[in-house]
């Protein structure tokens, strides 16, 4: 078969019978912003705006690489911010901004 | 993805200007380090949202605390109640979401159907979401992450015993498995087997022992189980 054809018939989120490591019963407790980005979800499905499917397939077009590297709730955010630039209800200009903004309130001077 | 977050007891050496910082209004960021990119961009994104008025500005809060207020205790109950009670069984397997609203009052603030499986002598029912993290979260609360992991996902369609192995749950040969794939509209939540030897348990000492893994069908139900998360 050709090396690449399981990128096509599988997409990073079926993973429905392949092989794969013994469970690790892991669990943790959420992180204030992963709990606020859990609760982003919910009230961005109740206005219609983003729902659960967009939300899987949404996470399934960050690609493999993404898919493989970033944490749960970090694929969430990234993804409700794409989907948002695809609606037309943000831009990326005004998120990179925002972020600046963000970032700046929490930036603190070095001491030596 | 690890967790070790809280360092509220480090040393308080840097320093605390509190100089004409115009951003000091949460006064908790004294003590929190500063954010991360994602966490960064979950802020911007919640802010611009209640900015151009898409979302309010308080719902967010508002739905942690729905968020907080579910937990494998509310499927305990349930499960509980349709040990003790053939009439309210029979309701919650004919329509899970309608039994838990009306006899509970279980909110299904998530919009999704809820199908109760019931496990039997021949039929042990587990529950996973090979595609995302489905789950029955309006009655079990938020899912545990080997749920969301790849492992059990990939595995406990193909080798449902091996796994349950793993979890210390040995079903013998001639009980049927059977594994249920969640979707975005559509949660599962197993109705476990009642031990034996419960005969006089109160349906509230019942309840204590139905854990969340018990109600994902990857443990049984047994006295030694007692409430714990």
């Amino acid at each position: 078969m050709n090396s690449t054809a399981n990128l096509v018939n599988r997409l990073p989120s079926d993973l429905g019978g392949l092989p794969a490591e013994p469970i690790q019963q892991i669990d943790h407790v959420l992180l204030p912003w992963e709990k606020r980005c859990h609760a982003l979800a919910d009230v961005l499905d109740f206005h219609k705006i983003i729902n659960t499917e967009e939300k899987r397939r949404g996470v399934e077009q960050l690609g493999s690489e993404m898919v493989g590297k970033l944490t749960y709730y970090e694929r969430w955010i990234v993804c409700f911010a794409n989907l948002l630039f695809q609606k037309g209800l943000l831009t990326p200009e005004e998120l990179a901004l925002k972020m600046e903004e963000v970032e700046a309130r929490h930036t603190t001077t070095p001491t030596a | 993805m690890t967790t070790d977050t809280h360092h509220h007891d480090h040393d308080h050496d840097h320093d605390h200007q509190h100089g004409p910082n115009p951003h000091h209004q949460d006064p908790k960021n004294v003590d929190t380090p500063p954010p991360g990119y994602y966490e960064i961009m979950e802020i911007a994104v919640r802010e611009l949202l209640i900015e151009k008025k898409l979302i309010g500005p308080g719902e967010i809060r508002r739905q942690i605390e729905v968020l907080d207020s579910r937990t494998p205790a509310l499927g305990a109950k349930v499960v509980a109640r349709a040990w003790v009670d053939p009439e309210f069984k029979a309701r919650l397997l004919a329509n899970g979401r309608l039994a838990c609203e009306r006899e509970f009052g279980i909110s299904f603030y998530d919009d999704t159907q809820l199908i109760v499986l019931e496990n039997t002598d021949k039929i042990h029912n587990v529950v996973v979401c090979t595609l995302c993290s489905c789950y029955p979260r309006p009655v079990l609360g938020l899912p545990p992450d080997w749920y969301k992991a790849k492992p059990y996902r990939a595995r406990v369609v193909k080798e449902p015993r091996a796994v349950l192995s793993e979890f210390g749950t040995e079903i013998p040969a001639e009980v049927e498995i059977r594994v249920n794939d969640s979707t975005a509209m559509l949660r599962y939540l197993v109705l476990p087997k009642r031990p034996v030897g419960t005969e006089d348990f109160s349906e509230e000492q019942l309840a204590s022992l139905v854990t969340r893994d018990t109600m994902i069908g990857v443990v049984n139900v047994s006295l030694a189980n007692k409430n714990t998360p």
